[in-house]
This record gives C-alpha cells, sequence and structure tokens, in this order.
C-alpha cells in the first residue's frame, strides 16, 4: 500500500517505478530469504572460524574454508553472485556426466570459476608440488624401513572404507570417505572431486580439522599400545645421505610408482617434481616459489572454494555426521597400523626402533612426527625422534597417494 | 551407481591395503640400492686414503683460511667448528640444546658440533 502510493507519487515525476524497485529490494534481502539451515550453516562457519583464530585449528585452511561456507550460506540471492551447485552436482551434470563448462564461464559466479581449479584437480596437483618443494626425505632415505611403517599406517583408510560400505554408501562414497585416514588433505580433495563431489566439503573439513586434532587423537593410542619400556628406546643417528640420492630419489621414485599405478601420476609427480626443484640445486627460485608464493595463492582458492560447497542443502545430512565418525575412526585405526607394525619392528630389530615412529606414518607432516617426538620425550628426556620420526611421516604421503591412486583406478570406471 | 557388497568391500580392502604395501616395499629396495651405492663410493674412498683425500683436504685447508682472513661479526661469542655436520643441522642442535636447558641461544656458546658414526657412538 505505502509502496504503491510512493509510486504513483514518484512516478509521475519520472519513468521509474520506485515502489517495484523498493519490493524487489525488500524480496532480495537475506532476511525475507532466511532458513534454518542458513543460521545453523553460519553459526557452524563461525564456530569453525573461531578455532582456526583462537586455537589455531590448520588455520591456513580452516580460515578459508569457513569464510566460503560462510558466504555460500548467506540466505538470499546472493548466491547468484558466488557459486551455483546446480552447475557441479545438478540433475543435468548427473545425467551426463560431464560438466558443461562454457555454461560455469558465461553464469557462474566466483566461486564457481575457483572451483574449475579444484575439479580439474589443479590445486591439489600444485599443492603437492609445494609440499614436495618443504619435504626434505633424507630421513626416509637414510631409514628405508620408514617405508613399512608409511604403508602400515594406510590401515585405517580401508577400515573406513570397509566400514562406511556397511553403513551404505556406495563404492566411491566409501573410498572418498576412507582416504580421511591418510590424513592428506590434497589427496582426499583430489580423490573425493573426481569419485564423490556431493561429499567434497564435509570430507575436506573432516581431513581438515581431524589433522588439527592429531596431538589429542593420537596419543592416547600411542600410551595403550606401547609400554614405558618401548617409548623410552633410544634410536641411533641415521647415516649420511648424499646429494645424488637426494636428486635421484624423485626422478627413480615417479617412474617406479607410476609404472605400477599410472593413476597417482598427477599427484606423486607433482610431489616428486616440487622435490627435484628442492634438491637440483640449480632451481632455487623456482622451489622458492613453489614453497611459498604459489602454495599460498592456491591454498586460499582452495579453501574458500572447498569450504563454499558446503551450501546447507547438501551439508546438513546424516551422511555428514557418520563422515565424521568414520574419520575419526579412519585416524585412529592409521595410528593402530603404523604403531603395530613398529612394536613389530621393534621386535625384529631386538628394541633398535622405537614403535612411537609408526604413528607418524599417518602423513599429516609434520604434526604426526611432532607428537611422537612428544611422547619420546615425555617417557625419557632427551629422547629426540623427531628426524626419525620425519621419515615414516613423508612415506605417509606417498603411501596414502598410493592408495588414493588405487580407489581411483578402480573406482572411477564406476562414477 | 557403484553400489558395492560388504564382501566385496572387504576384498578391495585386503587388495588395496596389499597394493600400498607391495608399491612401498619396492620404492624401500630401490632406496636401499641407492644407499648401497653410495655406501660403495665411501668403501672405496676409505680403502684408498688418497683417493680423493687429497684434494678435499687441499679444500678444507682452503676453507679455514678463508674463515680465518674474515674478521668477527660485532657480539659474536666466536667460531663454532662443525665436523660433518651441516649448517641446517647445527642450527636445529643448537635450537633444541637452548629449548632443553631452558636457554636463550644468545647465552649458550657452542665451539664444535660432530657427527658421529655408529661405532664411536657404541664406544
Amino acid at each position: 500500500m505505502t509502496f504503491s502510493l510512493a509510486s504513483q507519487l514518484l512516478g509521475a515525476a519520472g519513468s521509474v517505478d520506485y515502489g517495484e524497485t523498493f519490493e524487489g529490494l525488500m524480496e532480495s534481502t537475506g532476511f525475507l530469504n532466511l532458513d534454518w539451515g542458513n543460521v545453523v550453516m553460519i553459526v557452524i562457519a563461525c564456530f569453525f572460524l573461531f578455532l582456526a583464530i583462537k586455537f589455531k585449528f590448520e588455520p591456513l585452511l580452516l580460515v578459508g574454508i569457513a569464510f566460503g561456507m560462510l558466504l555460500s550460506n548467506i540466505p538470499g540471492p546472493i548466491s547468484d553472485w558466488i557459486y551455483h551447485p546446480e552447475l557441479w552436482v545438478g540433475d543435468e551434470v548427473a545425467s551426463s556426466g560431464v560438466v558443461d563448462y562454457a555454461k560455469v564461464l558465461n553464469e557462474g559466479g566466483l566461486i564457481d570459476i575457483l572451483y574449475i581449479g579444484v575439479k580439474t584437480s589443479v590445486y591439489p596437483c600444485l599443492i603437492f608440488l609445494g609440499v614436495g618443494a618443504m619435504t626434505d626425505f633424507e630421513p626416509l632415505l637414510s631409514n628405508p624401513k620408514s617405508l613399512i611403517l608409511g604403508a602400515a599406517a594406510q590401515f585405517g583408510i580401508y577400515v573406513a572404507f570397509f566400514l562406511a560400505v556397511c553403513f551404505g554408501f556406495t563404492g566411491p562414497e566409501a573410498a572418498s570417505i576412507g582416504i580421511v585416514g591418510g590424513a592428506d588433505g590434497p589427496t582426499a580433495i583430489w580423490l573425493t572431486k573426481a569419485l564423490a563431489p556431493d561429499l567434497l566439503a564435509a570430507i575436506a573439513i573432516a581431513a581438515y580439522s581431524y589433522m588439527a586434532l592429531i596431538p589429542v587423537i593420537q596419543p592416547p593410542i600411542m600410551r595403550l599400545m606401547t609400554t614405558k619400556k618401548e617409548r623410552a628406546i633410544v634410536m641411533k643417528p641415521t647415516r649420511k645421505v648424499t646429494k645424488a640420492e637426494k636428486i635421484l630419489f624423485p626422478i627413480i621414485i615417479i617412474i617406479a610408482t607410476c609404472l605400477f599405478l599410472p593413476s597417482v601420476a598427477p599427484l606423486l609427480g607433482c610431489l616428486m617434481l616440487g622435490n627435484l626443484l628442492r634438491e637440483c640445486g640449480v632451481t632455487a627460485r623456482l622451489s622458492d616459489t613453489a614453497q611459498n608464493a604459489l602454495m599460498n595463492i592456491v591454498t586460499i582458492c582452495l579453501s574458500v572454494s572447498v569450504g563454499a560447497t558446503a551450501h546447507y542443502t547438501t551439508f546438513l545430512t546424516t551422511k555428514t555426521l557418520l563422515i565424521v565418525v568414520l574419520g575419526l575412526v579412519a585416524f585412529a585405526f592409521a595410528t593402530v597400523g603404523g604403531l603395530g607394525i613398529g612394536k613389530l619392528l621393534c621386535w625384529l630389530t631386538k628394541g633398535k626402533i622405537n614403535p612411537l615412529i609408526g604413528s607418524a606414518g599417518v602423513s599429516a607432516v609434520p604434526m604426526a612426527a611432532r607428537v611422537s617426538n612428544l611422547e619420546g620425550l615425555k617417557a625419557k628426556p632427551g629422547n629426540y625422534l623427531l628426524m626419525h620420526a620425519m621419515g615414516p611421516n613423508v612415506a605417509g604421503v606417498i603411501g596414502s597417494a598410493v592408495a588414493a591412486g588405487f580407489f581411483m583406478a578402480v573406482f572411477a570406471p564406476m562414477v | 551407481m557403484g553400489e558395492i557388497t560388504i564382501l566385496d568391500a572387504l576384498v578391495i580392502s585386503a587388495i588395496g591395503f596389499a597394493i600400498v604395501f607391495v608399491v612401498l616395499i619396492i620404492l624401500m629396495c630401490i632406496v636401499l640400492l641407492m644407499g648401497l651405492a653410495a655406501d660403495k663410493g665411501h668403501v672405496v674412498t676409505s680403502k684408498f686414503p688418497g683417493f680423493g683425500k687429497k684434494k678435499k683436504e687441499d679444500e678444507d685447508a682452503a676453507a679455514e683460511e678463508t674463515v680465518a682472513e674474515q674478521p668477527l661479526a660485532a657480539g659474536t661469542c666466536g667460531e663454532l667448528t662443525l665436523i660433518r655436520t651441516e649448517e641446517r643441522d647445527a642450527a636445529m642442535i643448537m635450537a633444541i640444546v637452548a629449548d632443553a636447558t631452558d636457554t636463550p641461544l644468545n647465552q649458550l656458546r657452542f665451539k664444535r658440533i660432530e657427527r658421529l658414526d655408529d661405532a664411536e657412538v657404541e664406544k
């Protein structure tokens, strides 16, 4: 009534219908489009921001993820400018199995454009390039047995995969959930975007949250599975690794791994390229860029776009709750697997290997190695295990990439 | 699409875990071989002490001379000798000592950091 009166009064002077304009403005505000799901997601996003800023829970990623989540859940037609889920996981895409990138570029919002990097695997691979440039493989090269511990800690992936199938998830979905146990964010994103894109946000958030919670999750399991005498074992210094070994390692590993499991080439290829840039000694500038500038730029794009996929219509489901629970199971069993083989190696070497370094096989570089070091120090002051635990830790990165490559080879044809 | 039975899941889990082990054990063998090749080179130089040693000694002496010629920086505690230890490892050791003794690094003085062989550690 008020609008139409104002419209008549003002309309006489010009051609603009102010009444309709104001009505349109009112209807487009978030207040008139508010849904309970929006409110819940905004609260969850703010809670994640609080955890990241106050308690430093993986802040480099969680701040971006939580902010992306906040952006895409503000009610109203803001989503027209930000993110369109139907372009990625809508019925049209599901039936054809192909994303129409021309449509994405024409009709997409900011996050849609950024999300292309996730969908095409560019971001996870570039993150691995940076991780490779930051990783020193010397602890692994000086103690190759670390690779066995890195393999053992992938146990959690398969336990969670099996349980997810028991809970009614499809094979590709279960594989994406299981990979959370690899404690490797880029690998989890790389696999999930290919096998179960609708679960991407829940899986990414579960993976990064549990990685931040490793100092809480692992120590009770470590104390439960090892005796104080075992935890106090002091390991001998490892041998010195030559420069030639460090340069040859990424080249030989990528050839050997890709011959066995070609599907792992994008991830491991970038990891090893980054490491070669670091070790070869003639590409210091490229190594520096991969470690810092590139890594930071990709982290921003990846975290915001993954967070924005957590729209309440797809995120607030029982599936998300199950993923959170199964993710915890995956982490716990990964720790159990690493510790179990660590104990076996300790027995086989007559007490020369401290089983605590086995739990570092769950990737999460370098958090898991730090936890092993801390538990070693608690058992015996001066028992620094950090360098010994870094071996299984970086082996875990390779192990989880191999596990993801296996799942990709098995389930990609089914999607 | 992609539904699998519990039995399938069990079989896939077992095969997947086995593949991860096989691939990483193969990589372990490759790394071991690389290490053996590097050690062989080390054995050659230890069996023939003159091989390559003279040149290295000359290089070390030249490096020491260069270091001795340089004036010490203001506020320095003096020189630190590193033997078979990289600067990065030395920095880490110094940081650990400072942390373990709860003493600021600028109040500690390190004279020599030497990497010991296994036999020397056992002694």
